[in-house]
């Protein structure tokens, strides 16, 4: 259906609307908005500001007033709708796992209806299952009711993924777990996902969730008017206006050098990092490395990767967050 | 594709192994085990019921009912009547309950389930007597009063059992992009099994008792050996009939138990 062959495809609302009968203000109104290829844009807002409605007109679960939508440059209106949604991955919070058929029969749901062999069934329901991190002999024959609320939703990632489908659609798959489970589903789908390159449209009202798995966010007012479109960075360090920054909440900083990896953040010509330095690994983030330095009383760390030892000052970690904040080009998308 | 969906939803042996199948035997066979206890009891009750006839002198009105063929013809004539009322109040009932609770059609429910409950409320025997004046006698006349008498039961379970199903089960396949049909047989009916069963074990055990009214209608039944108990003060022939009536309900409730437990998807708890 669309041409897929590497990662996703680019999604476009264009003057999106849903207005129902007897509602003065429209649900959704005239919303515009580019998702590029490949990129995981987070929807967040405040309940009842239209953004899983915004979410449901892509897979036509909700039928848009007036607009458009594309998907690879293919007009989703034209499309019938049941074929449309074979090839859109839809999570949603809960799961909805089918309890009266085994995991490997709620994985292979999508497939099946796409009339797939047998073979290639079984085949693809393994990989998936590996991919989600669920060994597939244990897990295979269970029924839903026999996981824990987080194995329930790594296999509702899988039935999403059945098909390859290059776009995804998510609504707040993560918000019914406990936080620990939710933190460890994030880091896992964060990296299958920069493995996949799919397309998604994540919905949320958490906003670290968004800084924490978006490449880009779109913060959504009532009627699904967009208050900013851009790059997690961008947000957290130039917010639009008080709406968008009383979103983000204090300690703004803090959360932008979460963004930041270590090794963004050291000078190219910088030294070898002498002995006896608090150590930080250099794939992770400048808010770690601030809490180590603040927790051993020093302003340096040593950022270790390989055998190779950099020095990380407090000033080199200032200095990336103002740079990290100039350089960020503005990208026309959105309005 | 509704054939898709429905090997979609099918238990698919291919999935299990070797021990889930021998699993699901050793499950199947702890379900008959435990089911053992009723047709022992009716086994034993009629039993008793026999030897106590055998022992009593019978005058020639008793001889005339209390033989092998009478009683025999009698019990058919019974199980017939449950039999068809039942296939019947599936076919009208169950396709009903599903119509009704499609959501651009909830709005008739309440009318519906109105109507249904009027056709319970409704004195069985007075609607018998009202349509034989009307239509007169006969097995259909007697099968009309019990349809509409165990209708009820199994389209309000309908109802419940489709309804209760999570609306975001009904979410999930439709975005998965499962059409409305495939929904219907491959979700939302094969979730609400044991609402519906448990529905027609009701409609049935209640058929079994209404229709010895059918006597009335000259319809047959055992409700003939009680009505001809009372009528000539035989009690032999009453207690013979109302004791083989109940062990027909006892039957007919304990096959629905067991099917409720060999039916229900496996997977629910």
């Amino acid at each position: 259906m669309f041409d897929s062959s590497d990662g996703g495809v680019r999604i476009e609302l264009r003057e999106l609307t849903k207005r129902y009968p007897g509602q003065s203000a429209p649900a959704v109104d005239a919303i515009s908005l580019d998702v590029p290829a490949g990129e995981l844009v987070v929807f967040v807002g405040p309940s009842g500001c239209g953004k899983t409605t915004t979410m449901k007109m892509v897979n036509r679960l909700i039928e848009p007033t007036s607009g458009g939508v594309s998907i690879g440059g293919e007009d989703v209106l034209r499309m019938r709708p049941d074929d449309l949604r074979r090839h859109v991955g839809y999570v949603i919070q809960q799961i909805g796992l089918f309890p009266h058929l085994t995991i490997a029969q709620n994985i292979a749901v999508v497939p099946k209806l796409l009339g797939w062999s047998k073979t290639k069934i079984t085949d693809r329901v393994d990989e998936l299952l590996g991919l989600v991190g669920l060994d597939a002999g244990q897990f295979r024959s269970r029924y839903p009711r026999q996981l824990s609320g987080g194995q329930q939703q790594r296999v509702g990632v899988a039935r999403a993924l059945a098909a390859d489908p290059p776009v995804m659609l998510m609504d707040e798959p993560f918000g019914a777990t406990d936080p620990i489970t939710r933190e460890r589903l994030q880091n896992e789908f964060l990296r299958l996902q920069r493995e996949l390159r799919k397309t998604i449209i994540f919905v949320t009202h958490d906003f670290e969730e968004a800084i924490r798995l978006g490449d880009r966010i779109a913060v959504l007012r009532e009627g699904s008017h967009i208050a900013q479109y851009d790059r997690p960075a961008r947000i957290l360090g130039a917010p639009a206006d008080d709406y968008v920054a009383g979103f983000i909440g204090t300690a703004s900083t803090l959360k932008r050098l979460a963004l930041i990896t270590v090794e963004d953040a050291f000078p190219a010509d910088g030294d070898p990092a002498p002995a006896g330095l608090p150590e930080v690994d250099a794939g992770a983030t400048l808010r770690e490395a601030l809490d180590a330095m603040v927790a051993h009383g020093t302003e340096e760390v040593a950022a270790v990767s390989g055998d190779t030892r950099h020095r990380l000052t407090y000033h080199d970690v200032c200095q990336a967050i103002h740079r990290d904040g100039q350089d960020q080009e503005v990208e026309p998308s959105g309005r | 594709m509704v054939a898709d969906a429905l090997s979609a939803a099918g238990p698919g042996p291919s999935s299990g192994g070797p021990g889930e199948i021998r699993a699901l035997r050793h499950g199947r066979t702890r379900v008959l085990l435990r089911h053992l206890g009723t047709p022992i009891a009716i086994g034993v009750v009629l039993g008793v019921l026999y030897l106590w006839v055998h022992g009593l002198r019978l005058d020639s009105i008793e001889r005339r009912t209390l033989n092998y063929t009478y009683m025999h013809d009698r019990v058919i004539e019974h199980v017939k009547l449950t039999v068809v009322a039942t296939v019947i109040v599936i076919a009208i009932a169950i396709p009903l309950g599903v119509l009704v609770s499609r959501p651009k059609a909830r709005w008739i429910s309440p009318v519906v389930l109105g109507l249904s409950n009027l056709g319970q409320a409704i004195p069985s025997l007075g609607l018998l007597v009202l349509l034989t004046i009307k239509f007169g006698v006969g097995f259909k006349i007697a099968m009309f009063g019990l349809v509409v008498y165990a209708v009820l039961p199994v389209l309000r379970n309908t109802m419940v059992g489709i309804q209760q199903v999570d609306p975001a089960l009904v979410e999930a396949a439709r975005g998965m992009g499962m059409t409305r049909r495939q929904v219907l047989f491959s979700v939302e009916l094969r979730l609400a099994v044991p609402v519906i069963l448990a529905g027609l074990r009701t409609a049935l055990v209640l058929t079994v008792g209404v229709a010895t009214l059918a006597t009335f209608v000259n319809a047959g039944g055992l409700g003939d050996m009680i009505v001809n108990g009372i009528k000539l003060s035989r009690h032999p022939v009453l207690i013979t009939g109302s004791v083989l009536t109940c062990c027909i309900a006892f039957l007919v409730d304990w096959l629905g138990n067991l099917a409720e437990d060999l039916l229900r998807p496996r997977g629910l708890s």
